[in-house]
C-alpha cells in the first residue's frame, strides 16, 4: 500500500486536482454559459500562493503564522479570482455561447501575457521554490481531498436550491426564466464566480503541489483539456465533471507503458467516448440505470 | 499540540518504509526528458544522445564490467508530466540517477521530488539560474546561458572593433530566450557599449516590419536576436532584406540547422555562442566516437542537447566507478539509498574529459566547463543548404 502511494500518489492527487477544475467549468454550463476562464483563475490563484509563499514582502508573516499561511494564501486566491470574475463577468457574460467561450479565451491569454510581462510573476521563468505544506507529493490529498468532498457537497445542495433550479432555467431558456422572474445576469455572474473562485482556490492549492508556478499553467490547451473533461464526463450531473477530471488525468499515465503510442490511443479513446457517449460518462451510466430500472421494475424512481 | 498529532499522522501515512534493497543488474539509470509535446524537438536529440552513450559505454566495459540499463519515461512538456516521470524512475525502476528534465521550469518542478528522495538528478538542458541551487541531488552539465552567451558578443567584437550601438531583439514569451537576451544586455553594457533599441517580440509573429524598422532607425553596428528557430529565422531575413548590413548574433534557439529553410542565404554570417563544438578538439577521442556514431546514423553534425545528454551519461558512469573504487564493493551488492548517496557525492568530485571538453561539477553540482566556442553560419551557394563553421 505505502509503496503503492509512493508511486502514485501524484497521480491520484493530480486526478483530484483536475476533477476540481472541472467541476469549476461545471458551474457556468449548469446555468448554460460556455466559459473556458478557468485556466486564467487557476494561473491567478496559483501566482497568489506562489507570491505569498516566496517574496521577501511576506516574509514576516509567514514566519509568524508557519503553517497557516497556506489557508491563508487560498482564501486570498478565492478572493481575488472572485472580484476579478465579478469585474470580468458582468460585461463578459452579456456574450452569449461561442462568443462568451472566445471572450473567456482572450481573457485567459491576456492574463497569460501579463504574467509573462510582469517582474513580481518571474517572467517566462516564472517563481519557483515555492514553500511546501507537506513532504510527500501525497499528502496533497490531504488539500485536494477535503476540498472535492466540499465541493461536491456544495453542488449536491446547489442542485436543489433555488439558486440551482435559477441556473437551470436560464440553461434551458433564458428569455423564459427572465420571464418567470429571475434575473439572468445575476445568476450567470454567480456562477461564473463560483467556478472561478474554485478554479483559482485550486491554483493557490496547486502552487507548493507542483514546487512552480509559470505562466504556462493557464494556457488556451488547459482550457481545451477542462472542456474535455465536462464534455466526456457529462455536463448535466455534477458526477460528470468528477468522472471526467479523474479518468482524463489518469488516462495518459495509466497508458504510459505503451510508450510513444500513448497519446495516439489517448486520442482514440477520447474520439469513441465522445461519439458513443455523447451525454458523457455520466450520461450513459445514468442511460443504464433507467434501462435497467424499466427493465426490471425497480420501485425506486429517478424523476 | 493538536498540529503534531496530525503531523505524527501525516507523516506516518506519507513517508515510504525505508528497507534495504540492492540495486539491479544491469544498473538503472533513468532518463526523463520531453518525447512527446513540442517540447520534444529538444527531448528527442536528448535521447539520441543517451542511447548512444549507453551503446559506448556499455561496449567499454560498463561499471567496471557491470552492465548498465538506461530506462526512459516520457516527461511530456508539462509540469505534472516531468514529476509523473521522475517518480516512476524513482520508485517503480529503482534508478540510481536521473538525466532531465529538458526545460528548465519542469526542472523547478520536478527536481524537489528527486531531491527530497534523495536522488541524484543531472540536467542536460537546463540553463536558467538557480537550478543547481534547488538543492544538493541536483546538477547539471549545460552551462547557463549567463557564461555561455557572452562568448558571441566578444567573437563580434574581435571581427568589427568598431561596433558602439547594439539592437536587442528577444521572443518575451519564451523562458529561455528572454533570460538570454537579459544575459546579452547585461554583457553589452560591461563592456561598454549602449543599446540604442530594445524591441520585444512573440515566437508566434512572423510579420517584424516594426522591429526591424525601429533596428534601421537606430543606426546600430549589431544587433543581437534572441528567438526560436521559426520567428529568430525570420526576423534575420527580414532585418537583411530591408536593408541592415552589420553583423547579427544569434541566440541558441537559433542555434540549429532547422532555420536554414526559414532565412536561407541571409542566413549567412549569423555568430552563435556554442557549449559544444562536434569539431573543437580532434585529440578529444570520445567526442569523436560519440560525433561518428552519430553522423553515421543521422548524416549530419550531432546538436548540442546531443552531447549534452551524453556527457550527463558519462558524468554518471564515471562517478559510478568511483563510488566501486571508494566503497570496494560492486554496485549491485551495495544498497540502493547507499549508492544514490554515494553517487550523489562522487559526481561532484574530479573532472571529467567528455564530448563538451574537459568539465566538473562543484559542490552544488553547477557545471564548470573549460571551452566554449563560437560558429558563424556559412550558407552554400544554392541559398538552402548550409553549415556551422567553428571559430578558434
Amino acid at each position: 500500500m505505502d509503496d503503492f502511494l509512493q508511486n502514485n500518489g501524484f497521480l491520484i492527487v493530480t486526478m483530484v486536482q483536475q476533477a476540481l477544475l472541472a467541476m469549476s467549468l461545471y458551474y457556468p454550463l449548469m446555468s448554460g454559459q460556455l466559459s473556458l476562464a478557468s485556466p486564467g483563475f487557476y494561473a491567478l490563484g496559483g501566482y497568489v500562493a506562489a507570491i505569498i509563499g516566496t517574496i521577501e514582502y511576506f516574509a514576516p508573516w509567514r514566519d509568524a503564522l508557519g503553517w497557516s499561511i497556506f489557508p491563508l494564501e487560498w482564501l486570498a486566491a478565492g478572493i481575488i479570482s472572485g472580484v476579478l470574475a465579478v469585474l470580468v463577468g458582468i460585461p463578459a457574460l452579456r456574450l452569449r455561447g461561442i462568443y462568451l467561450a472566445l471572450a473567456t479565451i482572450a481573457f485567459v491569454e491576456i492574463l497569460r501575457v501579463i504574467c509573462l510581462n510582469l517582474e513580481i510573476t518571474g517572467g517566462a521563468i516564472g517563481i519557483f521554490g515555492v514553500p511546501q505544506l507537506f513532504e510527500s507529493r501525497w499528502s496533497y490529498i490531504w488539500t485536494f481531498g477535503p476540498l472535492l468532498i466540499l465541493m461536491l457537497f456544495f453542488s449536491y445542495r446547489i442542485d436543489r436550491s433555488r439558486v440551482g433550479r435559477a441556473f437551470k432555467a436560464i440553461r434551458e431558456d433564458e428569455l423564459a426564466a427572465d420571464a418567470m422572474g429571475i434575473n439572468p445576469t445575476r445568476y450567470k455572474v454567480l456562477a461564473f464566480v463560483i467556478g472561478a473562485v474554485l478554479a483559482g482556490v485550486v491554483g493557490a492549492m496547486s502552487a507548493p503541489f507542483l514546487n512552480t508556478w509559470n505562466a504556462r499553467q493557464g494556457t488556451f490547451d488547459a482550457s481545451i483539456a477542462y472542456l474535455a473533461y465536462v464534455l466526456i464526463g457529462g455536463s448535466r450531473s455534477m458526477w460528470g465533471p468528477l468522472l471526467g477530471g479523474t479518468l482524463l488525468a489518469a488516462l495518459p499515465e495509466v497508458l504510459r507503458p505503451l510508450k510513444d503510442s500513448r497519446l495516439i490511443i489517448n486520442g482514440v479513446v477520447l474520439v469513441f467516448a465522445s461519439i458513443y457517449m455523447p451525454q458523457g460518462i455520466a450520461g450513459a451510466v445514468g442511460r443504464i440505470r433507467n434501462f435497467t430500472v424499466r427493465k426490471f421494475g425497480s420501485a425506486r424512481s429517478e424523476k | 499540540m493538536k498540529r503534531s498529532v496530525l503531523v505524527t499522522l501525516l507523516f506516518t501515512l506519507s513517508v515510504g518504509t525505508a528497507y534495504a534493497e540492492n540495486v539491479a543488474t544491469p544498473i538503472p539509470i533513468g532518463i526523463g526528458v520531453a518525447q512527446t509535446s513540442n517540447v520534444a524537438l529538444l527531448g528527442e536529440e536528448e535521447v539520441v544522445g543517451a542511447k548512444i552513450a549507453e551503446k559506448y559505454f556499455n561496449a567499454h566495459g560498463g561499471i567496471n564490467g557491470t552492465p548498465f540499463k538506461l530506462i526512459f519515461q516520457d516527461t511530456g512538456g508539462d509540469e505534472a508530466g516531468a514529476i509523473n516521470s521522475f517518480q516512476n524512475l524513482i520508485n517503480r525502476d529503482k534508478v540510481v540517477g536521473i538525466v532531465g528534465p529538458t526545460l528548465s521550469q519542469q526542472a523547478f518542478s520536478a527536481d524537489p521530488v528527486a531531491n527530497r528522495a534523495k536522488v541524484p538528478v543531472l540536467g542536460p538542458s537546463n540553463t536558467a539560474k538557480g537550478v543547481p541551487q534547488i538543492g544538493e541531488y541536483v546538477g547539471r552539465v549545460s552551462a547557463p546561458v549567463a557564461i555561455v552567451a557572452p562568448n558571441a558578443l566578444k567573437q563580434a567584437i574581435k571581427e568589427h572593433p568598431g561596433i558602439k550601438k547594439v539592437a536587442v531583439l528577444y521572443a518575451q514569451n519564451d523562458a529561455f530566450n528572454t533570460s538570454e537576451s537579459g544575459t546579452f544586455q547585461e554583457t553589452v553594457k560591461k563592456m561598454g557599449l549602449q543599446i540604442a533599441t530594445l524591441q520585444k517580440f512573440q515566437t508566434t509573429d512572423t510579420d517584424f516590419t516594426s522591429q526591424v524598422t525601429a533596428v534601421l532607425g537606430a543606426n546600430v553596428d549589431l544587433a543581437i536576436v534572441s528567438g526560436l528557430s521559426a520567428d529568430g529565422g525570420n526576423l534575420v531575413k527580414q532585418l537583411r532584406q530591408m536593408g541592415y548590413k552589420g553583423p547579427i548574433i544569434g541566440g541558441n534557439g537559433l542555434n540549429t540547422v532547422n532555420i536554414f529553410p526559414v532565412c536561407g542565404k541571409y542566413c549567412d554570417g549569423i555568430l552563435i555562442a556554442q557549449a559544444y563544438s562536434p569539431s573543437a578538439d580532434p585529440k578529444n577521442v570520445i567526442n569523436a566516437a560519440m560525433a561518428a556514431d552519430y553522423r553515421a546514423k543521422y548524416k549530419k553534425e550531432p546538436p548540442q542537447f546531443t552531447a549534452q545528454t551524453f556527457t550527463a551519461v558519462q558524468v554518471f558512469v564515471e562517478a559510478l566507478k568511483k563510488v566501486e573504487a571508494v566503497t570496494k564493493k560492486k554496485i549491485t551488492q551495495l544498497d540502493l539509498g547507499k549508492v544514490r548517496e554515494e553517487l550523489n557525492k562522487q559526481i561532484r568530485t574530479g573532472s571529467y574529459i567528455t564530448p563538451l571538453g574537459k568539465i566538473s561539477l562543484d559542490h552544488e553540482g553547477e557545471i564548470h566547463q573549460e571551452n566554449f566556442y563560437v560558429a558563424k553560419i556559412k550558407m552554400d551557394a544554392n541559398g538552402k543548404t548550409g553549415k556551422y563553421v567553428y571559430l578558434k
